[in-house]
């Protein structure tokens, strides 16, 4: 067809959010993960994380 | 005579400027003949073999969703012939009540839909044994999208069939011009499976996203069937925050809690964050506002909440976060979930312009909260 579009495979992420200095984090998605819930302590400062977002991207 | 000179490509193609030659008549007259008495048929199998792959294709789409729910069941521990049940629940229906006197028909059509969805509920913690609430909001969204598909292949099916049966070309048109967005619907339904089954918030779960948020840390009281609603203080306002009991796949039902809060705290403004079909060449993720009950479905929600706005005479502000219709049902892209604070910001920013202090505002987040807690 003259319209049509290659089909992209989408990869789930989500991103953990340090609520101490706020630096974001993106990894895959696991199951299990929701929004707002407690992630991995924070790379930068170790302070407690929650996940601030999940959402989908194309495979680059 | 000399046939030779028939079938030189010279006379065949009029190079000599005869137009007497029969094989040259032949060629320009027997398709025109074949075209005026047979054209709509030919016409009709190629289009027929286009739809039909279609056909096809939504039959697979509904083929392997119902696998899929069956697949997922069989996580749980399922009881008795769940294959039969699924297909059973597949082939219900609803009888919308008579419209030729619309007069009260809203009342009835939410007393059908309530009977609908209890049953649903009911039936399908039948179908494993212990299921927690958030599973059977899973199977239960599951098992709409399998009876959606189930009946968009019906519908498709039976309108290519009966042209066929009739040979009646212009009764395929419609359809040939409705596929497309058919078949778009139908691969989103398709591909809303997979978020569903993992538990991803969903495009339309950015409504809930941005009041979950905002509930964080309050006191969350139930208030209607899986809905939940708490307050909260900004800038000396009363901020009432309501929306759908996440983290289940679930819309709750706001115009039930929107009618008790309403007559219980007498808010200044209804502000509704929606997820909103966007127009073909509209940039995805757009923030757009407006007035009016910013709701979807079959407009029973839409009504309560309209109901009450105009009897206490509250102003209702809409926020809609610009969608396609794969988006708002498939799992949440970037440009949508980088949108939530941008919302959050602008709700603070309209609630200050359209209120004063001591005044209570009444912030609904409206969509299915898939994997979005408050």
């Amino acid at each position: 067809m003259i319209f049509s579009k290659k089909e992209k495979t989408i990869l789930a992420f989500s991103v953990e959010k340090c609520t101490n200095c706020n630096k974001e984090t993106r990894r895959e998605f696991q199951a299990g993960d929701m929004l707002f819930a407690a992630g991995s302590g924070c790379i930068a400062c170790s302070s407690p994380t929650s996940i601030s977002k999940i959402f989908g991207q194309p495979k680059e | 005579m000399n046939y030779t000179s028939i079938f030189s490509p010279d006379k065949i193609f009029g190079g000599s400027g005869d137009s007497s030659n029969p094989i040259m008549w032949a060629v320009w007259i027997v398709p025109i003949i074949v075209f005026v008495f047979y054209g709509q048929r030919i016409q009709l199998i190629v289009t027929s073999s286009e739809i039909n792959k279609n056909i096809t294709k939504l039959q697979k789409y509904k083929d392997d969703t119902k696998k899929e729910l069956l697949q997922y069941l069989q996580k749980s521990r399922p009881i008795g012939d769940v294959e039969k049940k699924i297909e059973n629940f597949m082939e219900y229906f609803t009888i919308m009540p008579v419209d030729i006197d619309p007069n009260g028909i809203m009342p009835k059509i939410k007393h059908l839909l309530r009977i609908r969805e209890d049953y649903t509920k009911k039936q399908v913690m039948l179908l494993a044994e212990n299921l927690s609430a958030i599973e059977a909001s899973k199977i239960q969204n599951l098992l709409e999208i399998a009876t959606s598909l189930n009946m968009l292949h019906k519908i498709v099916r039976h309108l290519f069939l009966t042209a066929k049966k009739q040979n009646n070309f212009p009764l395929i048109l419609p359809l040939q011009m409705m596929l497309p967005f058919i078949m778009e619907q139908a691969e989103a339904l398709q591909e809303a499976v997979s978020a569903i089954k993992k538990g991803q918030p969903i495009g339309d779960g950015i409504g809930p996203m941005v009041v979950g948020k905002m509930m964080l840390k309050t006191e969350k009281k139930p208030i209607g069937l899986e809905t939940v609603y708490s307050e909260t203080d900004f800038e000396g306002r009363k901020l009432i925050l309501l929306k759908a009991q996440g983290p289940n796949a679930t819309v709750g039902r706001p115009g039930d809690a929107v009618e008790i809060l309403v007559q219980e705290k007498k808010p200044e403004i209804i502000i509704m964050v929606d997820a909103g079909l966007k127009l073909e060449g509209e940039t995805s993720a757009t923030i757009a506002h407006g007035f009016g009950a910013a709701i979807g479905g079959i407009g029973t929600d839409r009504f309560q909440i309209e109901e009450i706005a105009t009897r206490y005479q509250i102003p209702i502000f809409a926020i809609v976060i610009k969608q396609s219709i794969k988006e708002a049902i498939t799992l949440m892209t970037k440009e949508i979930a980088d949108k939530a604070d941008d919302v959050e910001s602008q709700i603070y920013q309209n609630i200050r312009q359209n209120t004063t202090d001591n005044q209570a505002v009444l912030i609904i987040g409206v969509g299915n909260t898939l994997g979005i807690p408050q």
